[in-house]
């Protein structure tokens, strides 16, 4: 009997081939190249705003509110260091290290899980230290988003990396989900964790920036 | 591969040009801040791919079929990804996100109705292959 010839033809191979690029991993960069377009409009806002209103007085003063920089610089050094969890829980997924093998307390034997939900814990940790932040700003020094043109740049530069941070917080759980759901541990499962890493790692290095800009530019 | 690589990188170099003359002449931050993120967006690309195609070259024991001027078009055979081939969770994605925006028109109400429904068409699409017949 003659061999049919669709039979060779969809030998799909369970790994991606390692002469190509990863597609996921290219559009996921390419696609944080244009997030960066889009910090450049806030951080273009900022200065704008800032160089029309700096060395005003009252409604119009810049900086319109005495920032908490101790809560911030910590905040922003539990986000650093979830960079660094998360870069751990990179290298377990490329080992193929799902879940751990030890106990729980025994960090060495850590997989991609344990590493994941610690970013995430400390990512969540970010989010409600800068909603603290905004709490007291709201209630003791009556910076708002309408308030002022410094409140107004303010809440939009931060609030909107904070809901890049949120989005990414969500991104780990889908991460984690797909650890549980998947029947074993692929080459796909092992892209999604490593996609959602540069994504982490981009907030995180955009964080630095506007911290730089924002909390240290008019100390 | 390599080629595209060096051509972000010489975008990278224009914008990192244009930006040092720029903040030279015109002192101007906000200018200056854009051209360095432009910097970061072609930089970021070029590096990321010189960075694949030297791992790629290193598995592949050679250069890559797109580098070789005598490569042919049989040898980028083979399976390119995983694709969908047919799926409603991005329309739902999409409508459910259109629901945020107008709320922020329309009422706040409908804002929350958004969140909620991105988040369960989010939930759908990100485990759309993960149940069922095909799952993965």
């Amino acid at each position: 009997m003659l061999p049919v010839a669709t039979a060779s033809a969809i030998q799909a191979t369970p790994h991606a081939r390692t002469n190509r690029p990863n597609l996921v991993s290219v559009g996921t960069i390419v696609w944080l190249s244009s997030e960066l377009m889009f910090f450049a409009a806030l951080f273009a806002m900022f200065f704008t705003i800032r160089s029309v209103i700096i060395g005003q007085e009252g409604h119009h003063a810049w900086p319109g509110a005495e920032l908490d920089l101790p809560l911030s610089a910590f905040n922003t050094t539990i986000l650093v260091l979830s960079s660094v969890t998360c870069q751990m829980g990179v290298f377990k997924a490329e080992a193929g290290k799902v879940g751990r093998d030890g106990g729980l307390l025994n960090v060495k034997r850590w997989g991609l899980r344990e590493w994941y939900v610690l970013t995430f814990l400390m990512g969540a940790y970010f989010v409600a230290g800068q909603c603290f932040e905004y709490y007291n700003l709201v209630t003791k020094d009556g910076l708002t988003l309408s308030s002022s043109p410094y409140g107004s740049v303010f809440y939009l530069t931060t609030g909107f990396h904070g809901l890049h941070v949120t989005g990414g917080l969500i991104a780990f759980l889908f991460v984690l989900g797909r650890t549980y759901a998947a029947k074993r541990w692929t080459h796909e499962q092992a892209t999604s964790a490593i996609v959602v890493s540069y994504y982490w790692h981009f907030v995180d290095v955009v964080w630095i920036g506007l911290f730089g800009v924002i909390y240290l530019l008019d100390l | 591969m390599r080629v595209q690589a060096f051509m972000f990188y010489g975008c990278a170099i224009f914008f990192l040009v244009t930006d040092v003359v720029y903040w030279l002449w015109s002192k101007d931050w906000t200018g200056t801040t854009a051209l360095a993120l432009s910097v970061g967006l072609a930089g970021l690309i070029g590096f990321y791919i010189h960075f694949t195609v030297r791992r790629l070259e290193k598995a592949n024991e050679g250069p890559l079929y797109e580098d070789d001027p005598q490569g042919e078009i049989v040898q980028a055979a083979g399976e390119v990804g995983f694709f969908s081939p047919h799926s409603w969770w991005p329309l739902f994605v999409a409508a459910s996100a259109a629901c945020i925006t107008l709320g922020f028109i329309f009422g706040w109400w409908l804002v929350v109705f958004g969140v909620a429904a991105t988040l369960m068409s989010c939930i759908g699409l990100v485990f759309e292959y993960y149940r069922g017949h095909f799952q993965h």
